[in-house]
């Protein structure tokens, strides 16, 4: 499978979904491009209007179809540009980790972070981070276990 | 039902995405993509070549969906949506794929992993475009008229600003006449006019005026509706008459606070607020030989957090007052911090020093006390800079104290769905850049109804509310982005949640056809999705950002590591 | 002639605001801007008070909302040099600086500046960093078009590079670009001007010029953003070490008859704003502010005062410090000031003391912004002692000037903060909808 290894060939590189808030976390990845910051490149960014768009449901899926990580971006608690969106978006995260230990996925594969829209550094070092986290943690199990289909297929 | 027929459009940005990212391969890889009738790349999209190319292409290829793989759409979106209705397509057919900042920027040194992600974040929004759907934006109409409640200085300012822009202005005053806090004020700072000679041409001009209908003696009882569309009820003696209004201003007011407990108020005759001290002595009585002003009173302690803002100023006021009237005085000001911000206050400040008024610093931990048996006769106060204890024989006590929020600020808060903050005043939209809107689209608060502030303060205020007030009703519509949630009546249960989850009270649980449902009113919809993501049973829906479009992103982007990507 | 347009001067916070409702309201708004980018002072804050929010992020929205509104016209990079006429109909020239771009072909995308090699002092980082003869003064500048700037490219000085001519894949660099003229007739005009940092190096005593680690509360902002010269890290001037002290010294040259003898509102929540931030930065990090009266009057500010005596551990000192020294050895500030408040009773004794910190920030005065002076003369309008526009009627009419129909918000009418400086901006849409109103009225009835 192209996507485990890299353009060198090497190891295994994670795919990794992000769901970015478009007032502060989207805007906090442009001005990391915008800087030049550079960063792994295995993070496909989502846009949504708020944090508390993300339901579980997007994140289970994106597990069980064997991505390797997914990462929700918001603005920092106080600042949501909706007041009260990303105190969902929290406590949605900590309710959702749970879930994913019970159902023996490593819980550090979905992880919620607060990048404001003029921390761009913040963003490039999350991406960093993350990224080696999940690297670390290997391939996600479903993935591995998933027989190869055909393409198209959901 | 028409084939699904989307156009893919590349862009190099000059080097910056063509020079690391290989576009000729994405516009090959898209044109693999399901649904994709159409790709090609440009050196610039957003050049007036990329847009005519766009529309040339939704012509002659018949695309109903288009993806553009550049920037940012924070900063493009508006213009790429543009084209495609110039060229007659719904501009919510529309999806962006940003391959610049968050791709061939940041991976410069892998061009052909970050080749490879622009293939993957196209196969997303290509993706998503097939489930897109086209809207409309949603307007509402917006009935002529305002409301303001409250006739003092911000009220009546408000309402002329209103009614001199032409508009039909329903101003509701509880007393019996005009004026509020201040007619309890003999002279203003900082022209030490007589308040009468100001406040009389006011509430003349506010009474004569075309425009503004005034309700003495009356009081608002109900509101319902929402932005351009509110229907309130007014009684005035029993009563009740019902009007209808585009937008809401409150105006009103606050109250002095009476620091009963403090400093022997109450219990000591000469002891007295600024209020009670300007309608004593500035009407005509004699003046006293010598008072200590005690400032903070009831402000800045524990219990009351907040500071009174023109407090200060309205003590140098009155102790420059009481010395021109007698140079002999002795006016002493108890301060713990003198609030003579900007450029008046603090020349007002430097005058009541040259003029002879004694300031003394004391600390919150060691108040003054006010010393005497039936009558104040002399305040003792630890000096703070002075590091000693002093006893200044006195005639009068003036406490100075803050505005308070008025007691039934609660009752009004629900009625207009407004918040209140923590001191128990109107809580605005945004401290910072919306000091004087609510959340709440369509009410607007101005005055000491929000804070204490003195009287330039409460008339910007005014105007700004006005001027906030005046644009639905200019504009005739409320128009919203076609970004808003939506219920399917068929799969919702009721369950509330979304009522709960809404930031803006946007949602509500209604009778329909399909018995009680939940329901969105898209006026006051901002489009966050927080109702969408408490919703167990997906009944509701973001218009754009719905669970289907987003869904189909991540499976687009899992199906990469089954099936490969060339 | 009676038209429906508005000029807007001064694209700060309070023009954009001012341009904006006054858009929705249904004006045409003409918005000059004399450097490239609308912004203005906020975009320099890395946070404001009393919220902690973001500036950048919270200012950026309403940068876009402003510049991509159908009915605003931006004019950056733009002064006004001519103005004559009354309240509904004034004929204003507004010169267009030539930028040496093309904007309908720039796209913004950086490539000259990045291949300039001319360097100068970048004037948004308050000469801390450098920046290109060719550049965007901040990334999110609004509108996103370069600029060459005259007095530093190498081709307009000395005839020689042109290499952003060549880099250009846009072909959007123009050397042949002039200075434009553009005539524009308007009902009313709001000034929005602004403010200028005072320069301290004046007070001598202060040490600022002299002692490294002295600097001005402007350059610590931009120290401490995030997105700032040194990327939020607290490097100080001399060493570049992180300081573990830090003393913020309020009215530097307000309150000050010598200098100005006004206060200049905002300073005392700046101060107690940047010290938290330090510590926020940095647990270990302890400040003290050095006040006479400490000015936090507006809403929840109090409460700010009070989480960070607390929770951030700052220090507040009455004092006005007389005098700051240098220890050479470390280059340490030494600050001696009067103990003024004294714990104990009876101890009447003036004690000096002196404190050596491993920074000094100087809270300095704010002065209406520098050509303001000579834009009023143009406008015919009275100024202050201090040189903020006078207002005729500060207690009924708050924005008004003294020319009717010219309307002035914000700190270049008194020194004010941004929830302020932003209910004047709108205050002045109401007062420009209330004028214009009238005007057509008495046309109609004419």
């Amino acid at each position: 499978m192209v996507s485990s290894s890299d353009s060198l060939g090497n190891g295994f590189e994670p795919k990794i979904l992000v769901f970015a808030c478009n007032w502060c976390s989207y805007a906090g990845a442009d001005l990391a491009g915008v800087s030049r910051l550079q960063m792994p490149p295995n993070c496909r960014v989502v846009r949504v209007m708020c944090s508390a768009r993300v339901r579980p449901e997007f994140v289970i899926t994106a597990l069980s179809k064997g991505l390797d990580g997914v990462l929700v971006l918001g603005c920092h608690p106080g600042d949501c540009h909706y007041s009260e969106g990303n105190y969902f978006t929290r406590r949605r995260g900590l309710l959702l980790r749970k879930l994913l230990e019970y159902v023996g996925i490593e819980p550090e594969r979905f992880q919620v972070r607060w990048v404001s829209a003029s921390e761009g550094a913040k963003f490039a070092e999350t991406v960093e981070r993350v990224t080696e986290q999940i690297r670390a943690l290997g391939p996600n199990r479903p993935r591995s276990e998933v027989l190869p289909t055909e393409p198209g297929d959901k | 039902m028409p084939k699904t027929r989307v156009g893919v459009f590349v862009c190099h940005c000059g080097n910056n995405i063509g020079g690391v990212v290989r576009v000729p391969d994405v516009v090959e890889y898209a044109r693999t993509l399901p649904n994709v009738t159409y790709a090609e790349d440009n050196l610039y999209t957003c050049s007036e070549e990329g847009l005519s190319s766009i529309k040339d292409q939704i012509a002659k290829e018949g695309l109903n969906r288009i993806v553009v793989a550049s920037c940012t759409p924070r900063t493009h979106e508006p213009l790429f949506k543009k084209a495609c209705e110039e060229a007659g397509l719904n501009k919510y057919l529309f999806e962006f794929v940003n391959i610049r900042e968050h791709c061939s920027w940041v991976h410069m040194h892998d061009p052909a992993m970050a080749t490879q992600k622009a293939k993957e974040l196209v196969r997303m929004g290509v993706a998503k475009a097939v489930h897109l759907e086209p809207q409309e934006e949603f307007e509402s109409d917006v009935f002529p008229a305002a409301l303001v409640i409250g006739g003092g200085v911000a009220g009546m300012s408000a309402a002329l600003a209103l009614a001199n822009q032409g508009i039909q202005v329903h101003l509701v005053e509880r007393e019996q006449e005009l004026g509020g806090l201040i007619r309890g004020v003999q002279t203003l700072f900082p022209t030490e006019q007589d308040t009468d000679e100001l406040l009389r041409p006011l509430a003349e001009r506010v009474k004569a005026h075309p425009q503004i209908s005034v309700f003495l003696g009356s009081e608002v009882e109900s509101v319902s509706g929402f932005i351009g569309d509110f229907d309130v009820s007014v009684r005035t003696d029993g009563e009740v008459e019902g009007l209808r209004v585009g937008t809401i201003v409150v105006a009103t007011g606050a109250e002095e606070l009476k620091p009963v407990g403090l400093y022997r108020y109450g219990e000591l005759p000469n002891v007295v607020t600024q209020l009670e001290f300007e309608e004593q002595f500035k009407s005509g009585g004699d003046v006293p030989r010598s008072v200590a002003i005690i400032n903070c009173v009831g402000a800045r302690i524990p219990q009351r957090t907040y500071c009174g803002r023109f407090c200060c100023a309205t003590a140098i006021k009155n102790a420059i007052w009481m010395m021109e009237r007698d140079p002999e005085a002795r006016v002493y000001v108890l301060h713990r911090d003198v609030m003579a911000y900007g450029v008046e206050i603090e020349e007002f400040y430097q005058r009541a020093m040259e003029l002879g008024v004694r300031f003394l610093r004391y600390d919150v931990e060691s108040p003054p006390e006010v010393l005497g048996e039936d009558r104040a006769k002399a305040v003792k106060v630890q000096h703070q800079l002075m590091g000693k204890e002093v006893t200044l024989p006195v005639d009068m006590v003036v406490l100075t104290t803050p505005l308070v929020a008025r007691d039934d600020n609660g009752k009004l808060s629900k009625m207009l769905k407004v918040p209140l903050g923590s001191e128990g005043f109107f809580l605005e939209a945004h401290l910072k850049l919306r000091p004087i809107e609510f959340s709440t689209d369509g009410v607007y608060v101005c005055g000491a109804a929000r804070y204490p502030s003195n009287i330039p303060e409460s008339v910007s205020q005014a105007y700004a509310a006005a001027a906030k007030a005046s644009i639905p009703i200019r504009e005739g519509l409320v128009r919203v982005e076609a970004i808003t949630a939506v219920c399917d009546e068929r799969t919702c249960s009721a369950c509330g949640n979304c009522v709960e989850a809404c930031p803006f009270g946007a949602v509500e649980l209604q009778q329909g056809r399909f018995g009680r449902t939940a329901y969105v009113n898209t006026a006051l919809c901002k489009g966050c999705g927080c109702c969408v993501a408490a919703c167990p049973s997906g009944a509701m829906q973001q218009r754009g950002f719905s669970d289907r479009q987003v869904l189909s992103m991540i499976g687009a982007l899992a199906e990469v590591m089954t099936g490969g990507v060339e | 002639m009676e038209t429906q347009s508005v000029l807007v001067i001064g694209g700060g916070i309070a023009g954009i605001q001012a341009s904006i409702d006054l858009a929705n309201m249904g004006f045409e708004v003409y918005l000059v801007e004399e450097t490239p980018s609308i912004g203005g002072r906020m975009a320099q804050l890395d946070k404001t008070f009393p919220t902690n929010d973001c500036a950048m992020c919270i200012l950026a929205p309403k940068m876009i909302e402003c510049a991509g509104h159908e009915r605003v016209h931006l004019l950056t990079y733009c002064d006004v040099v001519e103005l004559d006429g009354t309240a509904g109909d004034f004929r204003v020239t507004v010169r267009r600086k030539p930028r040496y771009v093309d904007v309908e072909k720039c796209t913004g995308c950086g490539d000259c500046a990045q291949k300039c090699p001319r360097r100068v002092p970048d004037e948004f980082n308050v000469g801390l960093a450098k920046r290109k003869a060719a550049y965007l003064p901040f990334p999110q500048a609004v509108p996103r078009k370069m600029t060459i700037d005259a007095q530093s490219c190498l081709y307009l000085t000395k005839g020689r590079c042109r290499v952003c001519e060549e880099t250009c894949q846009a072909g959007a660099i123009d050397f042949e670009q002039q200075e434009e003229l553009v005539e524009l007739e308007v009902g009313a005009i709001v000034l929005a001007t602004g403010f200028d940092p005072f320069d301290p190096g004046s007070l001598k005593e202060y040490g600022y010029g002299g002692i490294d680690n002295v600097i001005t509360g402007l350059e610590y902002e931009r120290l401490i953003c995030a997105s700032g010269p040194t990327g939020g890290h607290l490097k100080r001037p001399s060493d570049g070490q992180v300081p573990r002290v830090i003393a913020f010294i309020q009215c530097v040259g307000s309150r000050d008859v010598n200098y100005q003898p006004y206060c200049s509102s905002v300073c005392c929540m700046h101060a107690t704003k940047e010290a938290i931030l330090a510590n926020e930065h940095y647990p270990e990090l302890k400040s003290f502010i050095f006040y006479t009266d400490m000015r936090a009057v507006g809403k929840q500010f109090q409460e700010y005062i009070i989480r960070a005596r607390e929770e951030y551990g700052v220090g507040y000192i009455r004092s006005r410090p007389g005098k700051i020294t240098e220890n050479e050895e470390t280059g340490n500030p030494v600050v001696w000031y009067d103990e003024t408040i004294y714990s104990d009773a009876g101890d009447p004794e003036r004690r000096v003391a002196s404190m050596e910190v491993d920074l000094v920030v100087l809270c300095q005065a704010l002065v209406p912004h520098s050509v303001h002076a000579e834009t009023a003369e143009k406008l015919g309008l009275i100024l202050d002692g201090s040189g903020f526009v006078s207002i005729g009627d500060r207690l009924f009419r708050p924005v008004d000037t003294s020319v009717p129909g010219i309307f002035a918000c914000g700190f270049c009418q008194g020194p004010q903060d941004i929830p302020d400086s932003v209910i004047q901006a709108s205050a002045a849409a109401a007062r420009v909808a209330e004028i214009l109103a009238k005007k057509s009225k008495e046309l109609e009835h004419a």
